[in-house]
């Protein structure tokens, strides 16, 4: 009845296959209804379903992380500061690397279920999370702007990183759940993963880890691919491909449609 | 009902948007004007990223402004020969504002800028003729007969050299005012994403003195010339043209703008200038209030080079 998901890839020393029933060790694996997320005209976001199961469950409670992450990149932030009564923009400050995507879910809190120095390590939660930011500070200068990078030991660190994490979270683009896990049945798990209409394009890696007693014992690695499809696909690589020609049709489609207007209300 | 805008990169509800061309429509066919001042702050408050909301509602304007020269050739009221000069001086104000606007975007400056033009340029331009309406409203009320203008030309504007004569105008001008005009209404056209019409039309009725029946034509004419070379620009320079969002505006905007065409003939025209400038006033002040208010995060997102 249930078919068994692919054994999943290990993150660290690869695993060697052994069958489900001759190991002693406790494992997780998982996979996800899609692997693919089409975006087309009619895409609205998607909620995509992780199952998993935890295999040789032992006395002691486990508990499951659902890490999801979306491409990196670089994300660019000013701070708003009032002059003279107007509320004006600073210079840009640019991250290197954010995930255009993250969300966790879990069966408990995060905090319950290991300690701050665990989550850091690992990079879960979204507290934890890993923006990329060298550790001294310097400006680079592309096209004429000079940005000021963020330097991870800078004292507005924290400010910038922190905003990152809000506004992103305001448009639900990192989220955490601490409910987000649920067991179904003995040792079978579910999580949901919804994406926004407005979640990026790319490589999304997600992460599923089993944690006992605060330590991670387990975990399995799957990767989602999310692309534009179909006419919203050429349209996108048409406009980055040859912009200029894209330009000129669209102010072509325009021309014609106004001169088509003028004819049909003329004759009437 | 919704529609995933691939440029945009968001999801937008797409009768909205036909409703949306359409209602700007109408008030440009009312008022004799291109729109764009109206449509770019509803579309950046339904969440369209402002460059995107720009740069492609640019096209909108061009298919509303084509109808109306179409209609205006027709009867022979569109002046082609300063219509040109202005149209070329509008390219390199085009040229000029893209490049601007691309620079002011990568500092984070692009919100401040176009807020500050908004309240700036709409807001005068709404409070004079507010001021021009209301008083020949009240003179009608009143029965007092309008005071006759005085036909005197600027000598500043007449002495300038290059000199060309533009007979269905009934000029006799310098080619360089023309010129310079269509720079500056270039630019606001690709940093506001406006066509611009409010601002050219008092100023070919009331500095270049063109003749009053060939005014609207002909800011029209230059307004595709502008508001076409603008839309290719931003596409090629910023890949900000989404034309599926252009395209779903375009539909209800040409129905729109017939039908209010046909109903400003019911008004007269002084009270249509009121309405259009309190409209005018109304936007200037709403785009120019995020300066003052106290933003609820003081941080956001600019945008990026490589995103």
């Amino acid at each position: 009845m249930m078919q068994l998901p692919p054994p999943p890839p290990a993150v660290e020393a690869p695993a060697p296959q052994r069958s489900v029933d001759t190991t002693q060790q406790v494992r997780v694996a998982a996979a996800m209804t899609d692997a693919r997320v089409m975006v087309d005209s009619s895409f609205r976001g998607a909620s995509i379903v992780l199952y998993g199961a935890v295999f040789n469950p032992t006395d002691t409670p486990a508990d499951v992380v659902v890490v999801v992450r979306g491409p990196d990149g670089p994300v660019r932030l000013v701070k708003k500061t009032r002059n003279t009564g107007v509320w004006l923009n600073s210079r840009p400050v640019l991250f290197e690397g954010a995930p255009g995507f993250y969300m966790t879910a879990s069966t408990r809190p995060l905090s319950d279920i290991a300690d701050f120095g665990q989550l850091r390590r690992l990079g879960v939660g979204v507290d934890h999370l890993r923006i990329a930011a060298p550790e001294e500070s310097r400006t680079v200068t592309r096209y004429g702007v000079r940005d000021v990078v963020v330097s991870r030991l800078g004292e507005d660190y924290l400010d910038y990183r922190r905003a990152v994490i809000r506004l992103r979270e305001a448009a639900a683009l990192y989220n955490s759940d601490p409910d987000g896990v649920q067991f179904v049945d003995q040792g079978l798990f579910r999580a949901e993963v919804d994406l926004p209409a407005v979640a990026p394009t790319g490589q999304y890696f997600a992460e599923v880890w089993l944690f006992q007693e605060g330590e991670p014992v387990s975990v399995s690695n799957l990767t989602l691919t999310v692309e534009k499809v179909g006419i919203e696909r050429d349209i996108f690589e048409f406009a980055h491909r040859r912009p200029w020609t894209y330009g000129v049709l669209c102010v072509l489609l325009a021309m014609f449609t106004g001169w088509v207007a003028s004819r049909v209300f003329r004759r009437q | 009902m919704d529609i995933y805008l691939p440029i945009a990169e968001v999801s937008v509800n797409w009768p909205l948007l036909v409703l949306l061309g359409a209602t700007v429509g109408f008030v440009s066919g009312l008022f004799g004007i291109g729109g764009g001042f109206l449509m770019a702050p509803i579309l950046i408050f339904l969440g369209i990223p402002p460059s995107v909301a720009v740069a492609s509602q640019a096209s909108h304007v061009v298919a509303s402004s084509t109808s109306g020269v179409i209609n205006y050739t027709s009867r022979k009221l569109v002046d082609y020969r300063i219509g040109g000069i202005m149209a070329a001086g509008g390219v390199v104000g085009a040229l000029l504002g893209v490049e601007l606007f691309r620079y002011l975007r990568l500092l984070g400056q692009a919100d401040l800028v176009v807020a500050l033009s908004y309240l700036l340029f709409l807001g005068a331009i709404g409070a004079l003729m507010l001021y021009e309406s209301l008083g020949q409203i009240l003179r009608r009320v009143r029965g007092e007969v309008t005071p006759h203008k005085e036909r005197r030309r600027p000598l500043w504007l007449y002495g300038l050299p290059l000199r060309m004569r533009f007979p269905r105008s009934g000029l006799y001008i310098s080619v360089i005012p023309p010129i310079g005009l269509g720079v500056f209404v270039g630019m606001m056209s690709a940093i506001m994403g406006v066509g611009g019409g409010f601002i050219l039309v008092p100023a070919m009725l009331y500095v270049l003195r063109m003749r009053a029946q060939v005014v609207v034509g002909t800011s029209l004419f230059q307004i595709i010339i502008t508001t076409a070379m603008t839309t290719v620009l931003q596409s090629g320079r910023n890949q900000t043209v989404d034309i599926v969002l252009s395209t779903i505006l375009l539909l209800g905007g040409v129905i729109g703008a017939q039908y209010g065409a046909r109903l400003s003939g019911r008004f007269r025209a002084e009270e249509l200038r009121a309405l259009l400038a309190i409209i005018v006033l109304l936007v200037g002040i709403y785009m120019g209030l995020e300066l003052f208010v106290r933003p609820s995060d003081l941080f956001s997102f600019a945008p990026g080079v490589a995103q």
